[in-house]
Parts: structure tokens; C-alpha cells; sequence
């Protein structure tokens, strides 16, 4: 009998499968130098109001200091949707959240298995509790909005001889507010991609659009994987008539051409909200991961740990999802991460046909007014953002499929 | 294997009923009114007019039914009370959506109404009286007969009937200010008109549960689709299985070139870059069709619609649509041409897509099996390369890429509406697009019923190619 305490330290040696598949990715050049990339555009994508606002980080008129663009952060008047107020949540408490969670991780590696997972889990939690309440709390309460509009205030000012200072982010703009005296603009220093027909700066829609595109994308998807596993593992675990069934349904649901009920779904829901498409986009994709965790489950089923599980006294649910599920997560980690690509595609595909959510500033939406307009800048940008986000998405995805392959281990 | 085909093909019933019952539900719980602007008569017929001709339209096209089941033989005396009250709003808090929703569900429930309107003609409150009366001139009209199998000649003439029965109790409605005697004459009237046709409008339980389940739209839409009516397109009026039959041969046309020239291009190119792997000319290959296959369609169709066809910097092509204008006066050999020539962008772009997804199945396909033992030893008996590239890996490979032909069958007919809207070819995703923002019912109906059933063709057929080319799937 060895004792405890060197059992532990064994087990802290062993390596957990979550480790293996990550030692597999990282040793991948491609996929890391895209998941790097990819983090590089979330953060983005979460820093963007510094990059593009029209309100100044500092405003000193008469001695008296004011940070405007602070106060819009929570202001819900100015950033109307929740999406945008929930990513400036993030950008305000990342200083804290993420050194914390690295901290967490690097502070646990030495731990046993167990140990060290729910120390992550912790952590992990109580970030996004951080997170949510702060979320929860501005969505809670009514803003006062203040409707300046500070550079033509400034230019106000200065005629009437007063002094201002104020620093402005590097894009000056809202990404919603018109102006008619500026529309189709070409590329300039003031407006590197120009204005599109109302007069918005390009530049700074195409920034804001990565919100747009990384929520629905992740959302549609965090969506339909859920339902999809759901689905599947019941299919899968308990086979036989409940099996058939729901794959009566799956094959139903395939037979319709998804784009289609895609597009009709959407044209048949006035005032489309992105919070819609997220959700059509899921009511039509979940069968994909349902068939998948079903095959896994079909497969796991059988084997014996499950037998022991059973025996062991556990309850269904805890067989379900703590025993097989973990085993069969693999595939759908995949399909999830090639899913947000395809579901980015699909969101932008809806708004170049004018069918996505037309009060926020898509990639689609501004493709589209470049094919009506003619104007090159206002294609090739937002096909460009679209084209590296997705595949990005696909070289990160490619990377997490070979790593999970045990044939290709290096 | 034909006992299995068999049963899938038996299977195939149930999942049509299924599918048309998940699209129609889709499209029926869904807000927006459909057809309310084409009914709309302009601006010289008066708001009385407007509403009769808006209410005969929703009867053509069963919109006053309920969507799935009908329990309308229930309502009860004082909930039309209600809401006769609040459609006038005479405790005058009602909210305009209020009014508008119980006016219009006042409208909907048509005959179901009479008899409880009777009622209510001997109301203690006279303003009620005068709904009750106003409302029977609506609710008492009886459905045009509006069967396009039948006879056409009787229908007519049962129309015409029907018509004038319904013109006579048209008017006899009364306003506010009419004499005390009028109105008592009115309610005379009604009285001995519903002692006449009570029958019509009192339900037995056998009368019951038939219009529970079959006074319904659903019901009435598989009617007609059991004899091959989709209806009619509240747009044109024209039935619209005939206008998808006619879109069916645009799309087709461009997407099953595209798929055959995709297939063309894909297969070789796999294969070359199998046999190639790891050599520079395969990582060439991969990054390229990886960037395909990242493009989303609508931007490649956008920059090649703008770089050779709107000239910018060259017009080589047209603009869009399927063939010119003056195709009248072509020659059979020059309409083809006519025609190849506009469709060389939409193809291209097409082609595009699908050759990116199928190469790299191609690719994925015969690197799986190369690595197969008996390709070793077909090389070891001494074979040359060619023949045991092409004669045992690509035939082994291909399966994979040779089943993705049944999944391709929906996106060959649905086309893509992308494509489609970009180089205005009037196919069948057009005709959805165009469909889906007039909210034409119908139409939309019956180009997703169609795509639908071409799909679950496809899929039956790939799942039976499965077992016809791999000999080691059996289904018995």
C-alpha cells in the first residue's frame, strides 16, 4: 500500500486528457499562430471604443475636467445595444479578470488532478460572476444620456473664442451617427476607409462589427451545442424508441434547406434583434452536434467504465454527463469551433440580404451598401474582416482536430 | 436491401407531413399580416369597402381560420360581449392594438359568431345591441365557394348564389341616430332570418369535432396539396407550383453545371495533392483552396460582378439575369451562347465554393486510405504507381466524396440565393427572396415544400448509394 500523499503526487504527474490535446495544439505552428490571431481580435474587438468613439477621453472647458467617453461606456442611450455595453463590461474589468485567471491557472499547475481543476472552476466562476453583475447592473438601472455632440461643440467653442482641450480616441466617430455633409467620402487620413451613404465612418463600423460577428458567432453556437448535446446524449444513452425518434425529428429538420429556413424565419420576425438571428441560426444548426454526441454516445455506451459507473451506484445524469460526456466532447469541440465560422458566414450572408438586425453595424450590411454603391473600400474591407475572422477560425479548428487525433500525435 | 429501400420510401410519407407541418407553422406563427398591401384598393375606396375586400381575401386564402386546431364553436355569449365592447371601445381605455386585435378577431370568427350575436341583440346596453346587429351583417356573410378542381361552371353559379344571399344581409346594419322603430324592425328582421338558417349555426358534437380539427388552414392546405394545389400567389394570383416549375430550370441550370465542373475540378485536384503530400506544390494547393474556401460566396460574386461585368476595370460580361432581352430573335445556337455567356460568373463563383469543400474531402479521402496496408502491398507485388493510385486508393477514396452528391441535392435546388439575388437570375432562390419580403405565403410554402422533398430524395438516394458502392454496408 503506498500512501496517500504519494498517490496524489503520482497522480499530479499523470497528465489529464485537456493536457494532452493542448501539448498536441501548441505544438502546431499554424494553429497557434491562429489562435494568437484570434485573440488579437477579441481583444479588439473588446478595446474598440478606445480605438473609436466620439466622445473625448478628456474634455477641459473653463477649468473644468470631464471624461465624456467614461460616461459613455454605460451609457445605454449612446451604446444602444446590450451586446456593445456587455463587451465594455469586459473591457472595464479585464485588468482585473484576466491577470486573475492567469494567475489562477499558473498558481494551480502543481496540484492534483482534482484539486486543481475546481480551483480553475473557482476562479473561472467568480469571474464571471464579476463580469454578470456588473452587466446585470447597468442593464438594471436607467442611464441619463447626454446628447453633445463633442466635435461640433469644440468647433462651437473655438469660434466663440473660448479654450478647449480635448484628446479624442484615434477614430473620432460613432459608428451609428449619421452625417449627411460627409457622406461618400473617399479614403483619407481622417477617414482611412472613407464614409459609406450616410455619412458614417467606415473605419470605425468595420471595428464595431467585430462585436457583431464574434457574439453571434459564439452565441449561435454555444446554442445549438448545448441543445445539440442534450439531444444527442439522450439518443445515444437510451437508445431503442427514444433513439428512433429524435432521429425521426433530426431527419426532418435536415431535409429542409437550412439557408432558406433560415432566411424565412428571419423576414417573418419584425424588428430583428441580433439576439433573433442568434437563435434562428441555433434552431436550424443544432442537428449537426446532435448526431455527433449521439454517434459518440452509441459508441461509449458499451464500454466498460460505464458498466462500472452503473454498478457503482451512480444516477443516470451522473453517468450522462460526467462519465461519458467528457469522453465524447472531443468531435463536437471540433464541429463548435468550425460552427462559429460557418455561423459568422451565416450572419453575414443574412445582412448582405438585408435580413440580419439593420440598427447595428454588420460586416454583411456594409458589403451589401458597397455592391449598391459601387465603392471598392466598402467591399473589400468587410469581405476582408470576414474572410480572416473565418478562417481563422478554420486554421484554430484544423489545429484542434489534429490534436485530438491520436494518429497524428507528435 | 429492397426490404429496406422499401421502408424508406414508406418513411418518407410521414416525414413530409412532418416537414410541411414544422414550415407551416413557422410561416403561420410568425407576425405581419400577410397580403395586407395587396389588398389594400387605394385610396378611393372608402375604409367600409377596404375591410369587406380585405376580409375576402383572407377567406380565399384561409387566413381567418385558426392556424392548427379550430375551437371556435366554444366561444361563449359574453366573451363576444367583450369584445364587441372593446373593438368600439366603449369603456374608452381601451389601447388602439387592443381595439385592432379584438376587431380583428371579431372579423376571423365569421359564422361562428351568429348565434351568439343573436343573443345579444336583446342586450341591456343599446349600444351593444347596435354592434351585435352591425357585426351580424359581417359574420353572417357565407364562404365563396372557392374550389379550383371542380366544376367551374357550377361553382360559379353557387357563387353567384351565394353572393346574393350575402348582399341582402349586407345592409342591414343601423347607425346610432336611427329611429328606435328601425332598429326594432332591424332586430325583427335578424330574428326571423336566424329562425330560418339556425341549423347553419348551431354545431352538433359530430359538427364539432369535424371543425376541431378540419376548419383549420393547416387542414385545408394539405387538402389542396393532396391534389397537387399549392395555391395561388397572393402576389399575382397565379397558382405557384407552376411559377416554382418554371424557376426550377433557372436554378437547375446553374448549379448543376457548377456541381458537375466542381466535381470535374475537385476529384483530380485531391488527388494530385494526396499523391503530393507534404511537397511544396501540396501546401500551394491547400493554402489556395483554403482561402476558397474561407471567401463567403456573396463577396467573391460581389468583386467578380464588379471587376468584369460592371467595368471597373473591364466588361466583359453582363450585369446579370439568365439570357438578354431580344432572345426571340436568336437562333437556338445563339441563345445557348446568350445564355453561357451570362451564366459564366454566376457558375464561376459557385463552382468556387463547392470545388473548396470537395477537394480537400478528395484530399482528406485518399490520404486516409494511401496509408491502408493494402496499398502497400499492391505496391509490393510490383504495380506501377499509376495503377494503384487510380485503381485502389482513388476508387476506396472516393467513397466519401461520391455519398456528398446526396447531401449536395438540396443546395442544387434550393440554388443560392445569394448568388441568385447578387447576378438577378430568376430562379428558385430568388423567387423565395422576393416572395419571403411581399410575404406571399404560398409561394414561400411551396418553394420550401418543393426543396424540401428534392432533399429528402437526395438524402434516401445517398443513403442507398452508401451501400450500393461499398459492398461492406449491408442494412438487412
Amino acid at each position: 500500500m503506498t500512501n496517500p500523499q504519494e498517490e496524489a503526487v503520482e497522480h499530479a504527474e499523470d497528465p489529464t486528457y485537456g493536457e494532452i490535446v493542448w501539448g498536441q495544439f501548441r505544438k502546431r505552428k499554424i494553429g497557434m499562430t491562429s489562435l494568437y490571431a484570434l485573440l488579437a481580435l477579441i481583444a479588439l474587438a473588446v478595446f474598440v471604443p478606445i480605438l473609436a468613439s466620439n466622445k473625448p477621453f478628456i474634455w477641459i472647458v473653463a477649468g473644468e475636467t470631464s471624461s465624456p467617453w467614461l460616461a459613455s461606456l454605460f451609457d445605454r442611450n449612446f451604446y444602444e445595444n446590450a451586446v456593445d455595453i456587455f463587451f465594455n463590461v469586459l473591457m472595464v474589468t479585464s485588468p482585473i479578470v484576466v491577470p486573475g485567471i492567469i494567475w489562477r491557472f499558473k498558481s494551480t499547475a502543481g496540484l492534483p488532478g482534482d484539486e486543481k481543476k475546481s480551483k480553475r472552476l473557482i476562479g473561472i466562476f467568480l469571474a464571471l460572476g464579476l463580469i454578470l453583475s456588473l452587466f446585470g447592473g447597468v442593464m438594471a438601472f436607467p442611464s441619463q444620456s447626454e446628447k453633445t455632440v463633442y466635435p461640433r461643440m469644440e468647433q462651437k467653442l473655438l469660434d466663440q473664442g473660448e479654450a478647449v482641450t480635448a484628446v479624442y480616441p484615434l477614430l473620432p466617430y460613432s459608428f451609428r451617427d449619421t452625417n449627411v455633409r460627409e457622406s461618400r467620402l473617399g479614403s483619407s487620413f481622417a477617414h482611412p476607409l472613407g464614409t459609406d451613404s450616410a455619412g458614417r465612418d467606415v473605419m470605425t463600423r468595420l471595428v464595431f462589427g467585430t462585436r457583431i460577428s464574434l457574439t453571434i458567432g459564439v452565441f449561435a453556437v454555444a446554442i445549438y451545442i448545448t441543445i445539440g448535446i442534450v439531444v444527442g446524449a439522450v439518443a445515444g444513452f437510451y437508445g431503442g424508441r427514444v433513439d428512433s425518434a429524435i432521429q425521426r425529428v433530426i431527419e426532418v429538420v435536415i431535409c429542409i434547406p437550412s439557408l432558406f429556413l433560415i432566411l424565412t424565419m428571419a423576414a417573418f420576425i419584425e424588428d430583428r434583434s441580433i439576439f433573433h438571428i442568434m437563435f434562428i441560426i441555433a434552431i436550424v444548426r443544432w442537428t449537426g452536434p446532435a448526431r455527433l454526441v449521439r454517434a459518440e454516445f452509441l459508441r461509449l455506451r458499451r464500454l466498460d467504465f460505464v458498466a462500472a459507473a452503473e454498478a457503482a451506484g451512480y444516477g443516470t445524469r451522473h453517468i450522462i454527463f460526467r462519465e461519458i460526456l467528457p469522453n465524447a466532447i472531443g468531435p463536437v469541440l471540433v464541429s463548435a469551433t468550425f460552427g462559429v465560422a460557418s455561423a459568422i458566414l451565416v450572419e453575414s450572408t443574412m445582412s448582405f440580404l438585408g435580413l440580419g438586425d439593420i440598427t447595428v453595424p454588420s460586416w454583411g450590411q456594409i458589403l451589401n451598401s458597397g455592391r449598391t454603391t459601387g465603392v471598392w473600400t466598402l467591399i473589400l474591407a468587410p469581405g476582408f474582416a470576414i474572410f480572416l475572422t473565418v478562417s481563422l477560425l478554420n486554421l484554430v479548428g484544423e489545429g484542434v482536430r489534429d490534436a485530438l487525433d491520436p494518429k497524428l500525435r507528435k | 436491401m429492397i426490404q429496406y429501400t422499401i421502408k424508406r420510401l414508406l418513411l418518407t410519407i410521414p416525414t413530409f407531413f412532418a416537414i410541411s407541418l414544422i414550415i407551416f407553422l413557422v410561416l403561420n406563427v410568425a407576425p405581419g399580416k400577410p397580403g395586407a398591401q395587396s389588398s389594400g384598393q387605394g385610396e378611393s375606396t372608402t375604409g367600409q369597402e377596404q375591410k369587406e375586400s380585405y376580409r375576402i381575401f383572407k377567406e380565399q386564402f384561409n387566413l381567418d381560420r385558426p392556424i392548427l386546431l379550430n375551437t371556435r364553436f366554444n366561444l361563449d355569449t359574453a366573451e363576444v360581449r367583450e369584445m364587441l365592447a372593446i373593438s368600439s371601445n366603449l369603456s374608452g381605455e381601451e389601447g388602439a392594438r387592443e381595439r385592432i386585435e379584438a376587431s380583428d378577431d371579431l372579423d376571423d370568427y365569421g359564422n361562428y359568431l351568429v348565434q351568439h350575436l343573436l343573443v345579444l341583440l336583446d342586450d341591456a346596453d343599446p349600444e351593444i345591441r347596435r354592434l351585435a346587429a352591425n357585426q351580424l351583417t359581417a359574420a353572417s356573410q357565407s364562404r365563396f365557394v372557392n374550389d379550383r378542381r371542380g366544376d367551374a361552371e357550377a361553382a360559379r353559379e353557387q357563387n353567384r348564389e351565394i353572393g346574393k344571399a350575402n348582399d341582402l344581409v349586407k345592409t342591414w346594419g343601423y347607425t346610432a341616430d336611427a329611429p328606435d322603430a328601425d332598429k326594432l324592425a332591424i332586430h325583427k328582421q335578424w330574428k326571423d332570418w336566424y329562425s330560418k338558417n339556425e341549423e347553419t349555426y348551431v354545431y352538433s358534437a359530430g359538427e364539432k369535432l369535424s371543425i376541431f380539427f378540419t376548419d383549420t388552414r393547416f387542414f385545408k392546405y394539405w387538402d389542396n396539396l393532396l391534389h397537387l394545389d399549392f395555391g395561388v400567389s397572393t402576389v399575382d394570383r397565379k397558382p405557384v407550383l407552376d411559377t416554382v416549375l418554371s424557376k426550377l430550370k433557372y436554378s437547375l441550370s446553374l448549379t448543376t453545371t457548377a456541381v458537375i465542373l466542381a466535381y470535374i475540378i475537385a476529384v483530380p485536384t485531391g488527388i494530385f495533392s494526396a499523391v503530393k503530400q507534404g511537397k511544396p506544390i501540396d501546401s500551394v494547393i491547400t493554402v489556395l483552396l483554403f482561402v476558397m474556401y474561407s471567401l463567403p460566396t456573396f463577396f467573391t460574386g460581389t468583386v467578380l460582378l464588379k471587376l468584369l461585368s460592371e467595368g471597373d476595370p473591364v466588361a466583359w460580361f453582363p450585369t446579370g439575369n439568365f439570357q438578354s432581352m431580344d432572345v426571340g430573335a436568336m437562333t437556338t445556337w445563339q441563345s445557348t451562347k446568350d445564355i453561357v455567356w451570362h451564366l459564366i460568373l454566376p457558375i464561376a463563383t459557385y463552382t468556387s465554393t463547392a470545388l473548396a469543400a470537395l477537394s480537400r474531402y478528395a484530399r482528406t479521402g485518399v490520404i486516409d486510405v494511401i496509408r491502408a496496408d493494402y496499398i502497400r502491398t499492391a505496391r509490393a507485388k510490383g504495380l506501377s504507381e499509376p495503377v494503384v493510385i487510380l485503381k485502389h486508393a482513388v476508387r476506396n477514396g472516393m467513397i466519401p466524396v461520391l455519398t456528398l452528391l446526396g447531401g449536395l441535392l438540396p443546395t442544387l435546388v434550393a440554388g443560392s440565393v445569394v448568388i441568385e439575388v447578387i447576378f438577378n437570375i430568376p430562379g428558385m432562390g430568388q423567387f423565395l427572396f422576393s416572395s419571403i419580403n411581399l410575404r406571399d405565403y404560398n409561394a414561400v410554402m411551396a418553394v420550401l415544400l418543393a426543396s424540401s422533398s428534392l432533399a429528402l430524395m437526395g438524402i434516401l438516394l445517398s443513403d442507398l448509394s452508401y451501400a450500393l458502392v461499398d459492398p461492406r454496408i449491408s442494412f438487412d
